[in-house]
């Protein structure tokens, strides 16, 4: 028996990825399966699920309606199509503005003396170390009426003998699209640095003998040799933000209704749960589709492994 | 020199770890955190016949006997109930005296109970449902019925909150505590106090208030002031309040099921609508705060115990039900806890022996509200196939279309 094992390569190879296996179709495909099932069903009165094939439910986000205001039997309500757009556009923002700042950062640590660099990028990872909600809950206190900017701000005006009136930072799509910049900001400057740090200094020497101003030299040499870490990053934000909606509920004030939290209430204040697979499943592709486009652009990303 | 920068880095982690173990944030009690309450249980159990044995818990209180003390095999008690929602020495006493183990989760919505214990595989011995998913739960099977013969204490709830009409017999449930949701504003910075649920569409509320993320309760008050009742099924009517709710959203700051009083007292906003504990806990920060029985009739809840279906240890669950209902324990929720108390005996006790406890109680509209709200209150029902309608209302005004 060892000894067949020892001889039989693909044996092997089956058995050390069998545990994987075991979880990825246990704790993916099936229920993945389970959940395009539900989403064909029908909610029953009392909540449980009837078992049907019907397209209902998807027709429903796209915006066919029932219960219209004008009393005829079928209209166009976008509601669930501006919650997807909603969510979109939060991601695309967020991701954007990450980028923007992970760059700087990244390229200071990446550029930085040998010794510093694992202290520096030691100081981007510090804070993960707390609890997602936790730091957003830091957020609250900062941002809220009596927290700790107005405060500052306050006294700076009181000192001046200006009046002040506390600023409304709280509770407002600004302060959301603060704490998701903030939550995922790590995940863009990792894979950036990787690549980044990775750039044969050579590379620089050449670019100026040839006369390669510096700022002609970042655009022609350093960014396209770093577009696969800002690819991979781009990945690890957008398609997180997409589905996240603790931030939002937290420092929006749950004001913005988010695809993540429509999922939510689906499954347990509508108990509705063939509409909410059907939502998820729709949020599922749609973020497959807008990563497949975004990886035809600019390929896959190899740092996604490194980071 | 690579090598010992490493090393020296490593050190480095290691003392910021301990550091930050030591003084991080600690999520004392999250949602559904699982904690343990360690069996002190004594070594001999069995020395019913000498005094009986005295128990004191880590807080100094000192454990009643249970009257009467139930035969109890099981060594274990599975608890599913609110966040923070029983006090803690009923788990240590409960512990000591009986040699029970006990197991505790906690929810923070019905719903999340609801879902959970409809999905199966769960060991819950106990459970704290709140009226209308009572019914359900009854409706799907979910509770088992109670046996009154091992129920000791029914005749220390007040008539009032016995023989509901989720459950009309008290067959599968037992009141625990009560309450109201209803108009919460700060006297200090509101020049027109609200009266009825239609005076918060006042524009001079622009921004200020807090409203519990709560579609029933938000959607149940808005059809109350177009003359409609709570639990309607009717879409008409309900297209109504959709469109009436619409233009209240200006006047709503955040949207907060989980703690509303924060900012309340933080004073990001003014006016609300919270509920009973919430307002209280408010007032006590905030003296001005004030809580508002509406006109149109409060919205009326009450949170019960209930044995679910092939609970392990019925047992223990009828000894917890009867030691912490006892009057000398159950005053203790006056102290924790305070909601609307159905218990005459810990209302009793607490007059005898806490009256700095009781006469606030008794004192405030708040946990001791007028007889009129119970009498204009009115009760959330499950309402069925149109649950689904009130979630798209609900997510359609919040998104502010």
């Amino acid at each position: 028996m060892l000894r067949t094992l020892r001889e039989n390569r693909p044996l092997q190879g089956f058995l050390l990825i069998l545990p994987t296996l075991v979880f990825m179709v246990g704790l993916l495909i099936i229920p993945l399966m389970l959940t395009l099932v539900v989403s064909f069903g029908r909610r029953s009165p009392d909540g449980g699920v009837i078992f049907t094939f019907s397209l209902e439910n998807y027709l429903r986000l796209l915006g066919y309606e029932r219960n219209c205001p004008s009393g005829e039997a079928v209209c166009f309500n976008p509601l669930y199509l501006q919650i997807l757009w909603r969510s979109i556009t939060l991601a695309f923002n967020t991701t954007v503005l990450v980028i923007v700042l992970a760059y700087p950062l990244a390229y200071y640590i990446a550029r930085a003396p040998a010794r510093w660099r694992t202290a520096l990028l030691f100081m981007v990872l510090v804070p993960m170390w707390t609890n997602f909600v936790i730091r957003v809950y830091a957020w609250m206190m900062i941002l809220r009426k009596e927290g700790v900017i107005n405060l500052a701000l306050g006294w700076v005006a009181h000192q001046l003998g200006i009046p002040f009136q506390p600023l409304e930072m709280l509770y407002t799509p600004g302060a959301v699209l603060v704490g998701m910049v903030y939550e995922f900001l790590p995940f863009m400057i990792l894979p950036i640095y990787t690549s980044l740090e990775k750039i044969d200094l050579s590379m620089y020497e050449a670019a100026a003998d040839l006369g390669a101003n510096p700022w002609r030299t970042f655009l022609r040499v350093t960014l396209p040799l770093s577009m696969p870490g800002v690819v991979a990053g781009t990945i690890l934000v957008f398609v997180p933000v997409m589905g996240t909606f603790v931030v939002s509920d937290l420092l929006g004030g749950r004001q913005v209704v988010l695809v993540g939290n429509l999922i939510q209430r689906q499954f347990l204040d509508a108990r509705d749960a063939p509409f909410g697979s059907a939502a998820s499943l729709v949020l599922m592709v749609m973020t497959l589709i807008v990563t497949y486009f975004y990886t035809r652009k600019f390929g896959f990303g190899e740092e996604i492994i490194a980071a | 020199m690579f090598k010992r920068s490493l090393s020296l880095f490593w050190g480095l982690l290691v003392v910021l770890a301990l550091a930050l173990s030591a003084c991080g944030p600690k999520p004392s009690t999250p949602t559904a955190a699982a904690t343990e309450v360690p069996t002190a249980a004594p070594q001999k159990t069995e020395a019913p016949t000498a005094a009986p044995q005295k128990y004191v818990t880590s807080s100094g209180f000192e454990c009643p006997q249970p009257e009467p003390r139930l035969e109890v095999t099981s060594k274990e008690l599975n608890l599913f109930v609110w966040t923070e929602y029983i006090p803690t020495e009923w788990k240590e006493c409960f512990s000591m005296v009986y040699g029970v183990k006990i197991n505790h989760d906690e929810y923070s919505s019905n719903e999340e109970m609801y879902a959970k214990l409809e999905k199966g595989g769960t060991n819950y011995d106990l459970v704290q449902p709140t009226d209308y998913i009572v019914s359900l739960m009854i409706q799907k099977g979910m509770l088992q019925k109670l046996d009154k013969s091992k129920l000791f204490f029914l005749e220390n709830m007040l008539p009032p909150f016995m023989n509901q009409p989720f459950d009309p017999n008290n067959e599968y449930t037992v009141p625990y505590q009560a309450g109201t949701d209803a108009i919460v504003y700060n006297a200090k910075t509101v020049q027109t106090p609200p009266q009825k649920w239609a005076d918060l569409w006042n524009p001079e509320y622009a921004g200020r208030m807090v409203f519990l993320d709560d579609s029933r309760v938000i959607i149940g008050m808005t059809l109350l002031t177009l003359g409609y009742d709570v639990n309607t099924r009717d879409p008409n009517q309900l297209q109504q309040a959709k469109e009436k709710l619409k233009q209240l959203i200006p006047n709503v700051k955040l949207f907060d099921s989980d703690s509303p009083k924060t900012a309340l007292i933080a004073g990001d906003v003014d006016l609300g609508v919270t509920w009973t504990g919430e307002a209280y806990l408010a007032q006590q920060e905030v003296p001005e705060i004030t809580y508002v029985y509406p006109e149109e009739g409060a919205i009326l809840w009450q949170d019960n115990w209930a044995i679910p279906t092939g609970a392990p240890h019925p047992d223990a669950a009828y000894a917890w039900l009867n030691y912490t209902m006892q009057g000398n324990m159950f005053w203790l929720m006056l102290r924790d806890f305070p909601y609307i108390n159905p218990n005459k005996a810990a209302l009793e006790f607490a007059k005898a022996n806490h009256p700095d406890i009781y006469e606030p109680y008794i004192n405030s509209p708040i946990t001791n509200p007028p007889l009129e709200v119970f009498e204009k209150g009115h009760r959330i029902t499950d309402v069925g196939e149109a649950l689904p309608l009130y979630d798209q209302i609900w997510t359609e005004v919040k998104s502010g279309q």
